[in-house]
C-alpha cells in the first residue's frame, strides 16, 4: 500500500473524473513493490502508462520518481520494496523543461 | 481553396481561418505544448495532432470536430529487441519512439489506414484510425537501414510520406538520412529510389550512394504523380520518372533550405524557401523570400512581395511550407514565429498579425 501524488504537470493530461487538472492528484494503491503500485495506477488511469513509462517499461528519461523523499535508482527495473506508509511522487523531471 | 490553416508550434496548435478577406487566429489547442505537426484526413475529416511532450513523450491526439475537442490515440511503439543500428558510428541503442515526424492518411479505398514515420526510422501503419500501430518490418528489416544515420537529430527519421492519390498501392518516403524508399504493393516490399541524388557532405566515393542522401523534405504533385521533387541538405533534386532524380543548381538566391511545395495539377510549379547553407541556416542577406520555378526548374522568380526584406532571421523548416489543394494560396512560418499567407501564388505575401512560438508544421485543412 502506497499514497501515490502524481504532479499537476501529468494529472492534466488524466481523465477529467481524475480531478481538477490543474492540481496535484493523490492517491491509494495496493503493492509492497513500487511497480507493483505503478500497476494499480496504470490499471486506474490506462493512458497514463506511456506519459510515465517508454515502450519498454522503463521510467521515462525526463519523468521523477521519488519514493519518501529519495529519487530512485534504478529507471529501468523500478521493483524497489514500499513501507505501508511510503509515499510516491511522479513528477516531470526538471531536465524535461 | 482552403479557408483554414493549422499551425503547430512549440507552444500550441493554432488554428487559422480566413475571413472579411484576411486570416486571423480563430482558435488554439494544446496551449503551452509543444505540438510537432498536424495532419488532415481528407477522407473523414479528422484532423491529427502529434505532441511531443518534453517530460512525457510523444501523444498523438485526434478531432473530429474541426479542433474544438480532443481525444487521445494510441502510439507507435517498438518492441523489446529492435535495436538502432547506424552507420555513423554511433553505438547500437534500444530503439523507442523519439518523435512521430510524419503522419498521412492511406487511400480512399483503405478506411482508416495511416502511415506514420518515426525517429528513429521506424515506418508504421494503422488500419483502424489509429487506435493501434503496426511497425512495417518489411522495412525496418532491411540490411540497408544499419547505414541509415541521422540528420539534425541523433537518430534516423522518416519526415515525408506520399501516397499516390489515384493507387494507394504507391507509396514513396523521404528519410534524413537515408534517401528514397518506394514500395509499389502497399508497404510488402521496399526499394531505394534515391539514384541520381548527389551527397556534397559525404566522402568522394559515398557521394552518390542513394543511401546516404539527407533529404530535408520530398512532395507529390498531386495529379501528375511521377513528379517529385525534393529539398536535400545540398541542393534541390527533380525526378519525373525512372530515369531517377536530377539536381536543379540554379534555385536563387542559394540552393539550401528544408522546405518544398508542389502545385497540385502543374508538376512543374514548385516553391522553395532558400537560406544560407548548412552551417548557418538563416536567410540570405536578412531577407526572407520564396523561389519558385513554373517550368521544372529551368528558371526561378525570387518572391518578395511582402516578406520582410531587412534584418529577417526566420528559417522555414521541413514542414512549414503548404500549398492548398487549388494550388494558388501557399502559406509559410518560420522558427521565429513568423507566419505568411499567399494567395496568388507567391505573387504578394500578406503577414498574419501575430506573434506566434516557433512554427514546425503548416497545414490546409
Amino acid at each position: 500500500m502506497a499514497k501515490v501524488v502524481l504532479a499537476s504537470a501529468l494529472s492534466r493530461w488524466l481523465p477529467e473524473s481524475a480531478g481538477k487538472p490543474s492540481e496535484d492528484v493523490a492517491l491509494v494503491v495496493p503493492g509492497a513493490r513500487l511497480d507493483e503500485v505503478l500497476s494499480g495506477v496504470f490499471e486506474r488511469f490506462p493512458n497514463l502508462r506511456g506519459y510515465v513509462l517508454d515502450e519498454h517499461g522503463a521510467v521515462r528519461h525526463h519523468v521523477a520518481v521519488f519514493v519518501d523523499g529519495t529519487a530512485i535508482a534504478d529507471k529501468r527495473n523500478p521493483t524497489q520494496m514500499l513501507s505501508d506508509r511510503s509515499e510516491v511522487y511522479i513528477m516531470q523531471a526538471l531536465s524535461g523543461g | 481553396m482552403s479557408n483554414t490553416l493549422l499551425v503547430s508550434t512549440r507552444k500550441g496548435l493554432f488554428v487559422l481561418e480566413r475571413a472579411h478577406g484576411g486570416w486571423d487566429v480563430a482558435r488554439t489547442a494544446f496551449l503551452g505544448d509543444n505540438v510537432a505537426l498536424a495532419s488532415i484526413d481528407p477522407r473523414d475529416g479528422n484532423w491529427y495532432a502529434v505532441l511531443d511532450l518534453g517530460h512525457f513523450g510523444n501523444k498523438l491526439q485526434r478531432s473530429s470536430d474541426q479542433g474544438r475537442t480532443w481525444t487521445e490515440c494510441a502510439v507507435p511503439a517498438y518492441a523489446e529487441g529492435d535495436q538502432v543500428i547506424t552507420g555513423d558510428g554511433k553505438p547500437p541503442v534500444p530503439a523507442t519512439l523519439r518523435l512521430i515526424w510524419s503522419l498521412e492518411a492511406g487511400g480512399v479505398d483503405q478506411p482508416g489506414r495511416l502511415w506514420a514515420g518515426t525517429i528513429p526510422g521506424g515506418l508504421f501503419r494503422s488500419d483502424d484510425h489509429a487506435a493501434s500501430w503496426q511497425l512495417v518490418r518489411s522495412l525496418w528489416d532491411k540490411d540497408e537501414r544499419k547505414q541509415w544515420f541521422g540528420g539534425g537529430f541523433d537518430q534516423p527519421g522518416i519526415h515525408s510520406i506520399c501516397v499516390e492519390p489515384g493507387d494507394a498501392r504507391m507509396i514513396r518516403i523521404a528519410i534524413s538520412t537515408a534517401g528514397v524508399w518506394g514500395s509499389d504493393d502497399d508497404g510488402a516490399t521496399w526499394q531505394q529510389c534515391a539514384q541520381g541524388m548527389r551527397a556534397a557532405y559525404m566522402p568522394p566515393e559515398r557521394a552518390h550512394d542513394p543511401n546516404v542522401q539527407d533529404v530535408h523534405r520530398l512532395v507529390q504533385c498531386r495529379d501528375q504523380p511521377n513528379i517529385f521533387w525534393a529539398q536535400h541538405h545540398n541542393g534541390v533534386f527533380l525526378c519525373t520518372g525512372p530515369d531517377g532524380w536530377r539536381e536543379i543548381t540554379n534555385v536563387s538566391p542559394s540552393v539550401f533550405g528544408f522546405a518544398v511545395a508542389v502545385h497540385p495539377r502543374d508538376g512543374n510549379a514548385a516553391w522553395f524557401v532558400p537560406a544560407i547553407k548548412d552551417e548557418r541556416r538563416i536567410p540570405v542577406d536578412g531577407q526572407v523570400v520564396v523561389a519558385r520555378t513554373r517550368d521544372g526548374g529551368k528558371t526561378f522568380d525570387v518572391l518578395r512581395n511582402g516578406l520582410p526584406q531587412k534584418n529577417a532571421y526566420d528559417l522555414v523548416l521541413r514542414h512549414a511550407l503548404a500549398i492548398d489543394a487549388s494550388g494558388d494560396r501557399l502559406a509559410f512560418g518560420s522558427s521565429t514565429g513568423g507566419m505568411w499567407i499567399s494567395e496568388n501564388q507567391g505573387d504578394r505575401w500578406a503577414m498574419l498579425e501575430a506573434r506566434l512560438p516557433p512554427v514546425y508544421a503548416v497545414t490546409f485543412a
